[in-house]
C-alpha cells in the first residue's frame, strides 16, 4: 500500500477492533461473579473491563490518527483513486482460496476423516501455491504427495504416536 | 540431578533425536520463509509421546539449528533464511561475489557455535542466580513484572507504539477466555466446555506463525523470484586461518553479550540482536570502512549475536516463565505439554529436565557445526526444495499438533482463527510478537493483581523494593519509548513532506 493511504491502515483495524471490543465488554455482564469466602476485592470482572477498556481507546486513537492524517493528505490533494474491491480481492486469490481450502479442511475433518480430507487439502494447497501456467506439470507429483502424505502422517501419528486423529466415516485405519 | 540430566540425554534415541532435530531446524532456518519457531511448531505433535527431557531436548535441537541455518541462504542468495541472520547479508553476500562464499559460510557456522556455547555458558549461570531472587517474589513482585515485560515488549518491538500495544492488548483479552483465576468462573466461554480451559498457547502460536507464513507465501506465487544460488560452494575446514580466528576472538565476545542481553529482554529475538552486534562492530572498528565489502567481522558479529541469544532468550523462559522470543514461547507452550512449569521452582521440581535441557544444548550445538561443516552441500542444496509442496505438509503438520494437543479437534477451528487473525493484523501493520507476551503474561497478571488487592490492606506496596524499583522502570520505560516514537512519527511526517 502507498505511504498516502496509510491512514487506510489506521481506520480499518480501528473500527474493527473498537466493533470487537465493544462486544467484548458488551458479555462482561454475563460473567457470574464469585463472592463467597476468599474472594477478591477485583472480581473476575475488573480485568476484562480493563483489556476491553484499554483496546477500545487505542483503537479510537488508531481512528483519530487515521483521520487526521486523511485530511492532511486530502488537503494537500494527494488522495489516491480508490481501486476496485474485486481487483484487490482478485489480486489476493490465493490467500483466500488458501483460507478456503483450509476452513473446509478443519470443517470436514470429523466427518470425512483425515486421511481423504488431508490428501484433498494437501493436492488442493500445492495447486494453489502454484502459478496455473504449471499446473499441467504439477499434478501428477501433487496428487502422489497428497496421498503419501495423507497415509503416512495418519499411521505415524495415530498408530505410532497416540494422537486421536479422526477416522472418519469411512473408519480407515480402524 | 546434573547426572540425570546427563544421561537423559545421552540415552541413543534422544541423541538421534537432537541430531534429527538440529538437521531439520538448519533446512528450516536455510529456507528462506521457514524459521526456527515453524520448525518447532511442526514437531511438537511428535513430541507428544516422549518424555519431557527427551521432548525438549528436541525443540531445542531445532531451535539451536534453526537459527544457525539461516546464514546458508544469507550468504548464498542475499535472502536471510530467518530474521536472524539479516546483519549476515550485509558482509556474507559480498563475500561470496569474491568468490569466497565457503569461506563465509566457514565463518558462520564456527561463530554460530562461538556464539551457542558462550550463551549457554551465561544461561547455566546467570539462570538459578535469577531463580534464586526471583523466589522472592510474591503477588505484588509478578504483578509488576508481567507489567515491566509488557511495557518492554511494545517498546521495543516497532515504532508504532499504539499498534504494539493494542497487539499486547488483544493477547491479554484472549487470556480472558475460559475460567477466571482465583475464583474459576467461565468467561466467554459462550457455553463451549472446550473453551473452559481457554486457548492454548501452542495452537495460538501456530495460528500466529505458520498459517500467516503459508498465506504470505501464498500471496508471492505470480511474483518472479529472481535469485540465483552460488552452485560453487567449496568447504575445505572452516576456511580460514587460525590467525583469522584469533583476531575476530573480541568481536565475537562482545557480540555474544550484546546477543544475550537482547534475548533476556522479553520479545524481541535474533532478528535485533545481529541488526545491533553489526552495528557495535562496525561503529567499533578500525576499519569500518570495509564493513558491507565482504569482511569476516560482518559476518561474526551477525552470527555471534543471534546464536548467543537462544542462551539469552532461554535465561526467562526457564526462571521466570517469560519467553525471549516467538521461538521460546513456543519453547514454553513445549514445556508446558510436557508438565514442566517453568519459574523459580524449576530446579527443585524439574531439575532433572534443567540440565537436560542445558545439555542439549551442547550437544545440538556440537551437531550443528559438524553438520553444516561437513553436509554443507547438502543443505545448499535443500535451497531448491519447491516451498509449494512443503508448505502445505507443514500445514498438515500444525493441524495435528493442534489436534494433539489437548486431542481435540476443536483446537483446530480456534488454529484457523488465529491464522485469519494474524493475516489482517500482518496486513493492518499490527506487531504479533507482543501478542503471545500479552497472551502469557495476561493471567499472571490478572491473579496477582487480583491476590495484591486482598493483600494491598494488611502489607503495603512500599514495604516491596522490588516491586517500586519495577513499577519505576516500567514508567520510564513508557515515557522514554513514547518520546522516542514521538520523534519516529515526526521525522516520518518530515520524510513524507
Amino acid at each position: 500500500m502507498k505511504k498516502r493511504d496509510n491512514y487506510k491502515l489506521d481506520i480499518v483495524p480501528g473500527v474493527v477492533l473498537a466493533l470487537f471490543a465493544l462486544f467484548y465488554m458488551s458479555q462482561i455482564p454475563g460473567i457470574k461473579v464469585f463472592k463467597g469466602l476468599g474472594s477478591t476485592p477485583l472480581n473476575n470482572h475488573f480485568i476484562p473491563w480493563l483489556w476491553g477498556g484499554a483496546l477500545l481507546t487505542l483503537s479510537l486513537w488508531l481512528i483519530v490518527r487515521g483521520i487526521l492524517k486523511y485530511r492532511r493528505v486530502k488537503a494537500e490533494g494527494k488522495l489516491s483513486n480508490e481501486g476496485s474491491l474485486l481487483k484487490s480481492l482478485s489480486d489476493e486469490r490465493e490467500v483466500i482460496l488458501s483460507f478456503i481450502a483450509l476452513i473446509i479442511y478443519v470443517a470436514f475433518m470429523e466427518s470425512v476423516g483425515f486421511i481423504i480430507m488431508t490428501c484433498v487439502y494437501v493436492f488442493a494447497q500445492i495447486l494453489i501455491l502454484t502459478p496455473t501456467e504449471k499446473w499441467a506439470k504439477n499434478i501428477i507429483p501433487a496428487l502422489i504427495t497428497a496421498v503419501i502424505t495423507g497415509c503416512l502422517l495418519f499411521y505415524i501419528f495415530r498408530s505410532v504416536l497416540n494422537v486421536l486423529l479422526p477416522v472418519g466415516m469411512f473408519g480407515f485405519g480402524l | 540431578m546434573i547426572l540425570q540430566g546427563l544421561m537423559a540425554v545421552f540415552q541413543p534415541l534422544t541423541v538421534l533425536w537432537i541430531a534429527v532435530g538440529v538437521v531439520v531446524g538448519i533446512i528450516f532456518g536455510a529456507i528462506p520463509g521457514l524459521t526456527a519457531t515453524m520448525a518447532i511448531v511442526m514437531f511438537l505433535p511428535v513430541t507428544y509421546s516422549m518424555s519431557a527431557s527427551q521432548g525438549i531436548a528436541t525443540l531445542m535441537a531445532l531451535y539451536i539449528g534453526g537459527i544457525s541455518g539461516g546464514l546458508i541462504s544469507a550468504i548464498l542468495l542475499n535472502i536471510p533464511g530467518t530474521p536472524s541472520s539479516v546483519a549476515t547479508c550485509f558482509d556474507g553476500k559480498p563475500m561470496a561475489n569474491k568468490g569466497q562464499a565457503g569461506k563465509a559460510l566457514g565463518t558462520g557456522v564456527v561463530f554460530s557455535f562461538v556464539g551457542t556455547i558462550i550463551g549457554i555458558a551465561i544461561l547455566v549461570v546467570l539462570a538459578p542466580v535469577l531463580c534464586a531472587f526471583a523466589l522472592k517474589f510474591q503477588a505484588y513482585e509478578y504483578c509488576a513484572l508481567a507489567l515491566f515485560s509488557l511495557s518492554m515488549v511494545v517498546a521495543l518491538t516497532g515504532t508504532d507504539m499504539p499498534k504494539g500495544l493494542i497487539s499486547a492488548v488483544l493477547g491479554a483479552l484472549l487470556a480472558t477466555v475460559g475460567l477466571a483465576p482465583i475464583d474459576s468462573r467461565p468467561r466467554f466461554t459462550f457455553n463451549l466446555f472446550q473453551l473452559n480451559n481457554g486457548f492454548a498457547l501452542v495452537v495460538l502460536l501456530i495460528g500466529l506463525f505458520a498459517i500467516s507464513e503459508v498465506m504470505s507465501f501464498a500471496e508471492s506465487v505470480r511474483r518472479k523470484q529472481d535469485f540465483t544460488i552460488e552452485q560453487n560452494v567449496k568447504m575445505k575446514g572452516a576456511g580460514f586461518s587460525l590467525a583469522e580466528f584469533i583476531a575476530q576472538i573480541p568481536n565475537a565476545i562482545v557480540s555474544a553479550l550484546i546477543g544475550v542481553g537482547i534475548g533476556i529482554l522479553p520479545g524481541i529475538g535474533g532478528g535485533v540482536s545481529c541488526m545491533i552486534s553489526y552495528t557495535v562492530s562496525k561503529n567499533t572498528s578500525k576499519h569500518r570502512e570495509l564493513y558491507g565489502t565482504g569482511i569476516m567481522d560482518g559476518v561474526v558479529a551477525s552470527e555471534t549475536a543471534n546464536n548467543a541469544t537462544i542462551g539469552g532468550a532461554v535465561i526467562p523462559l526457564l526462571s521466570l516463565g517469560i519467553p525471549g522470543d516467538a521461538a521460546t514461547a513456543m519453547l514454553l507452550g513445549g514445556l508446558m505439554i510436557h508438565n514442566v512449569a517453568p519459574g523459580p521452582l524449576i530446579y527443585e521440581k524439574n531439575g532433572a529436565v534443567v540440565y537436560a535441557i542445558f545439555f542439549a544444548m551442547l550437544l545440538s550445538a556440537v551437531f550443528m557445526l559438524l553438520f553444516m561443516l561437513w553436509g554443507m552441500r547438502f543443505f545448499v542444496s535443500v535451497l531448491k526444495v519447491p516451498k509449494n509442496y512443503l508448505l502445505p505438509i507443514v500445514m498438515v503438520l500444525c493441524g495435528i499438533g493442534a489436534i494433539g494437543n489437548a486431542n481435540q479437534l476443536f483446537d483446530t477451528y480456534t488454529m484457523v482463527g488465529f491464522g485469519l487473525m494474524a493475516y489482517l493484523m500482518i496486513k493492518a501493520k499490527i506487531p504479533t510478537v507482543p501478542m503471545i507476551l500479552g497472551f502469557i503474561l495476561g493471567p499472571t497478571f490478572e491473579e496477582n493483581l487480583r491476590r495484591v488487592s486482598q493483600l494491598a490492606s494488611s502489607d503495603k506496596f512500599y514495604n516491596h523494593p522490588i516491586f517500586c524499583v519495577l513499577i519505576v522502570a516500567t514508567v520510564l520505560v513508557i515515557i522514554f519509548s513514547a518520546r522516542a516514537n514521538i520523534k519516529d512519527a515526526k521525522r516520518e511526517e518530515m520524510a513524507g513532506e
